[in-house]
């Protein structure tokens, strides 16, 4: 039983992480149609970057997140101004194709700022609580408190603030949206801004919970899409219950089944999903 | 029939790749076009799907995984002639493909692409995994070449073998034209266009769309069974995500939706990383800046370009 309860704890750890991944594509799917493919390598960008404040020029971890923060939005913003305003009117082939050229390049860039090692954050959160015969790391409790509190913020932004209403009503109905006075231009580099955040939040997440490497990115983005294929498309309620379900399928199935298969029952759990449910836990039936 | 240009263009081509073992000196160089028809072939299934159909699949090297290591272990573990199991590897592949089909194409778009990635990252998880099998991460070597130790035609030959991947690839480019010709191809490209209205007059999108699958799977299954043989080595590492994007490279840089395209797409695909060898670390970037700057700017294709260009060339001159 207390394995269990291990395991699942790790799983919210995890699905933490990939509910973040998740927001931040199914906000640019809602609004551009865009499958954000490089959102993963710019997750990772930033994590490096994080890493080589802290570890190389020996900065205090929040201002290193947060100036990663701001560069990992900046490269975001660019991303969308440079890579997908241009095949914005083109079929939804060639942005996909765009959405994995950028995916390269920026695991190139990747490559070439930060090497082929394998690096972890160094956050000095080490120590562990028990409670209960449960042992809790200190660092994971706070990445989910961290990425529950991300989590709200963008719920509460989305739901509750002007421009949030502005980004619905873009999602909703382009058209009408121009008609009602929403500059549409500027809306996408809101959400790429929120986006890339979340992204790079995530990033930093996995970056000190497991570690940073070249083609990590590439696996999280596919957990991101499996995310919101599982919750439902355009779903934000969706996109949290979808990651957390993927996140503790995957840490039981790597506790009480095989660790080294934890990524094959995930996508099970995916196809079964699709097999039964097309439109997801959450989606609305079409 | 009228002879146009375009046969023209074929038949030279064909001419050119039949003398390519004489013109080209360098050993290596046609090492290189080897390996460049068998992604022809792949490249061949790839655009059926990608490029008719409209649905971007990111498996196709997964695959060409399938088909290397069903013709091998058939061979290790039934000793059935090397013959017999490149006939049969694209079968077992599209046995495979049947069942990962019918529920991903249930979804459509990028997210179609993205299950289809998934199940590339599955045969990748279990090629490396499943030791007993695959071997891992080492993998399987010494693979024999078709035609046996002392048979009338030497495989091991790279001429030979590099005529042999030819037929192959001749056929595979003249049967995905024939498809395309045939009712059902017409049945894909309206598929590509409008789905929503092949159902509407009754047609059922999602037999075709399977078929589209399941074909362009077997191109790649005995791509990958014509490499193992050639290469008389597999190992997991190049049936991964990456190979896949190659595949989607090289119909579009090519021009998808177009016969030659694939061709010559998969050419510029397997020759351009040995040219771009010197930009060493830049290499990933570069080649992702040409993937981007050729869809924004020429999203048809290398083919597609110059056919176009040729048709106005031609309304010039009249």
């Amino acid at each position: 039983m207390i394995e269990i309860i291990q395991q699942i704890i790790n799983g919210i750890a995890i699905g933490g992480v990939y509910v973040l991944i998740a927001l931040g594509l199914t906000i640019v799917f809602g609004i551009l149609g865009i499958a954000h493919f490089a959102h993963g390598s710019v997750s990772m960008f930033g994590g490096y970057l994080t890493y080589f404040f802290v570890a190389t020029m020996g900065w205090p971890l929040l201002g290193a997140i947060l100036i990663a923060l701001v560069v990992g939005l900046l490269l975001g913003v660019l991303i969308e101004f440079l890579a997908y305003r241009p095949v914005r009117k083109a079929s939804h082939i060639n942005a996909f194709i765009v959405a994995l050229g950028l995916t390269m390049m920026v695991e190139g860039l990747n490559l070439e700022f930060f090497g082929h090692e394998q690096v972890v954050i160094p956050t000095g959160f080490y120590r562990v609580f028990n409670i209960g015969g449960v042992t809790i790391p200190e660092l994971r409790l706070y990445v989910i408190l961290a990425a529950a509190l991300l989590i709200v913020a963008m719920t509460l932004f989305v739901d509750r603030t002007k421009t949030g209403q502005a980004i619905r009503a873009v999602a909703e109905n382009r058209d009408a949206a121009i008609l009602m006075g929403v500059n549409v231009n500027t809306i996408p580099i809101v959400v790429f801004a929120i986006s890339t955040a979340l992204g790079v939040a995530a990033g930093v997440m996995v970056g000190s919970l497991f570690a940073i490497a070249p083609g990590i990115g590439e696996g999280l983005v596919v957990k991101g899409f499996a995310v919101l294929i599982l919750g439902g498309l355009g779903s934000i309620p969706g996109a949290i219950i979808g990651g957390l379900v993927l996140g503790v399928t995957e840490a039981l199935a790597a506790g009480f089944i095989s660790s080294a298969y934890k990524d094959v029952i995930a996508f099970a759990v995916m196809i079964l999903v699709l097999l039964f449910r097309p439109e997801g836990l959450m989606g609305k039936a079409r | 029939m009228i002879i146009s240009p375009k046969h023209i263009f074929y038949i030279i081509a064909l001419i050119g790749f039949i003398l390519l073992p004489q013109l080209v000196t360098v050993k290596y160089y046609l090492h290189l076009s080897i390996l460049a028809l068998v992604w022809v072939i792949a490249a061949q299934g790839q655009n059926l799907i990608q490029g008719y159909t409209g649905y971007v699949s990111i498996v196709q090297a997964g695959f060409m995984g399938i088909g290397a290591y069903s013709t091998t272990l058939m061979g290790l573990h039934f000793s059935l002639p090397v013959w017999l199991t490149i006939i049969l590897a694209p079968f077992v592949t599209a046995v495979f493909a049947l069942a990962t089909g019918y529920p991903s194409l249930r979804v459509k778009g990028h997210y179609f692409a993205i299950v289809t990635l998934a199940f590339n990252m599955v045969i990748f998880i279990v090629l490396m995994n499943f030791s007993a099998l695959t071997q891992g991460e080492a993998g399987i070597t010494g693979i024999p070449k078709p035609g046996g130790e002392n048979g009338p035609i030497d495989f091991s030959n790279r001429e030979v073998y590099y005529y042999f991947v030819l037929i192959v690839a001749v056929l595979a480019t003249a049967m995905v034209a024939l498809i395309v010709r045939s009712r059902i191809g017409q049945i894909l490209i309206s598929i590509r266009q409008n789905e929503d209205l092949v159902g509407a007059i009754g047609i059922a999108a999602w037999k075709y769309k399977l078929f589209a699958f399941v074909t362009s799977a077997m191109f790649a299954g005995l791509a990958g069974a014509l490499y193992a043989h050639y290469q008389s080595f597999i190992n997991p590492e190049i049936f991964g995500v990456s190979q896949s994007l190659d595949a989607i490279l090289a119909v579009i840089i090519g021009g998808s939706a177009t016969i030659a395209g694939p061709v010559v797409g998969a050419f510029v695909v397997v020759f351009l990383p040995e040219y771009l060898r010197f930009a060493d670390s830049f290499r990933l970037i570069l080649y992702g800046l040409i993937l981007v700057l050729a869809t924004i700017y020429m999203p048809r294709g290398i083919v597609g370009t110059v056919t176009s260009l040729w048709e106005r060339y031609i309304q010039q001159d009249k």
